[in-house]
């Protein structure tokens, strides 16, 4: 586990905040751990939601925060908590990602299962209909439309965390959009 | 295979501002004459757009309880010395604690003497702590920082007296609050009257003392 930022951090508090609490649970106080966990369960439930899917979202919040508490010693305040914590998040999601995918035996081929849904409008806010098309996206074309997309990281991180080449993770991620493309409505469109 | 074919892959790239600068120039060449393209490229922008703007989510139950769970049941497996428990607390290292509740009693009741106006003893002026942030949940910061400051210039003296590993274990735990106490402080400086930064120092200060406390209650129960 490294410090490395990604290209977007946006902790959910301030730093400082999270210095002292970083420093008590590095004692062992788990008050100061919870207060931890309830300002980035946001970020954190949000990023698994949408690496993962639904199905198995707060267990691997839990799992994010039980190894964030077992790795707390390893945390040299190099990044701000919330840069550290994400990065774990990340390195777990797809390390389950691998574990879940050869039990799942999802399809990265099964761009059809996006089209079925097209146009289906669950929710009436946009983020929440966006975030249910990309529950929809292949496995692979989702994580790294996630990890560009919404959480910022360059091809060439993307590449170096999944093991792929760069232009593979900016080819998955046109497909990602373009499939996404298919499941916005006409009024979200630009252009017409 | 015609020419949007031929673009239509690049589109993600063109709009991600990746694309080499002698193809943009050849797309932008072709963009006038297809709508297609710039539609899909309006389209691309405008999930890109919605996507940054993908906020946090809250989870629809509260799942502390489980991690707390698994946090404890880690702590309590046969074997396991996770980080923490370096700081736990040998006999020596609570008989050295020990003395330092007992210097902090000291210290509180100078504390709570000059609250209420009464002359440290000795009968000098005190001298009060450098006048940083009061915080709200734990007004006598100030009186706290000169009780520490006596404590420590007690130890100072009478450290010798004690175990030299005691004393550094001892160190390293205060050493570990009062860096969260500092960084408190200088959160604070630029931001005072907040609430959470507020509750945060004076919960930090009263653990500095807990810690002294819980350590020598278990020497007395030993």
């Amino acid at each position: 586990m490294d410090d490395t930022a990604p290209a977007v951090d946006s902790p959910s508090r301030p730093m400082p905040a999270d210095a002292v609490d970083v420093a008590l649970a590095q004692s062992g106080d788990q008050q100061a751990f919870e207060r931890l966990y309830r300002a980035h369960v946001g970020r954190v439930f949000g990023l698994a939601l949408r690496m993962a899917g639904p199905g198995a979202v707060e267990e691997l919040t839990q799992d994010v925060f039980v190894r964030a508490w077992e790795k707390l010693g390893s945390f040299r305040g190099e990044a701000a908590f919330g840069t550290w914590l994400h990065r774990l998040a990340v390195n777990l999601l797809l390390s389950e990602r691998t574990r879940r995918g050869r039990e799942r035996k999802r399809l990265d081929e099964d761009d059809a299962a996006l089209e079925r849904q097209a146009g289906r409008r669950e929710t009436p806010e946009v983020g929440m209909d966006l975030d249910v098309a990309i529950g929809r996206l292949p496995d692979g074309a989702r994580q790294i439309f996630v990890l560009h997309d919404v959480e910022g990281y360059k091809h060439e991180e993307i590449g170096e965390m999944l093991g792929i080449a760069v232009g593979t993770s900016k080819a998955q991620l046109h497909r990602a959009r373009m499939l996404l493309r298919g499941h916005l409505e006409p009024g979200l469109k630009g252009g017409h | 295979m015609n020419d949007r074919d031929v673009w239509t892959a690049r589109l993600s790239e063109y709009v991600d501002g990746d694309l080499p600068a002698d193809e943009r120039v050849a797309l932008e060449r072709h963009l006038p004459e297809c709508a297609e393209c710039r539609d899909t490229i309006a389209d691309l922008r405008r999930i890109q757009s919605l996507a940054s703007t993908l906020g946090t989510r809250e989870p629809q139950r509260d799942l502390w309880p489980g991690i707390q769970r698994r946090i404890g049941e880690a702590e309590r497996a046969p074997g396991v010395l996770p980080f923490r428990r370096r700081l736990a607390f040998t006999v020596p290292q609570l008989a050295a604690a020990a003395v330092l509740m007992m210097i902090v009693g000291a210290g509180t009741a100078t504390l709570a003497l000059r609250e209420r106006g009464t002359p440290a003893p000795g009968g000098a002026p005190v001298a009060v702590g450098s006048p940083t942030v009061q915080p709200a949940a734990f007004a006598g910061t100030t009186s706290y920082d000169a009780a520490i400051a006596d404590l420590e210039r007690v130890l100072a003296d009478h450290g010798d007296d004690l175990d030299s590993a005691t004393v550094r274990v001892l160190r390293q735990s205060l050493e570990t609050i009062d860096r969260a106490i500092l960084q408190a402080r200088a959160a604070l400086e630029s931001d005072p009257s907040d609430p959470y930064l507020n509750a945060h120092l004076a919960d930090t200060m009263r653990r500095k003392l807990n810690l002294m406390r819980r350590a020598a209650t278990m020497v007395a129960a030993s």
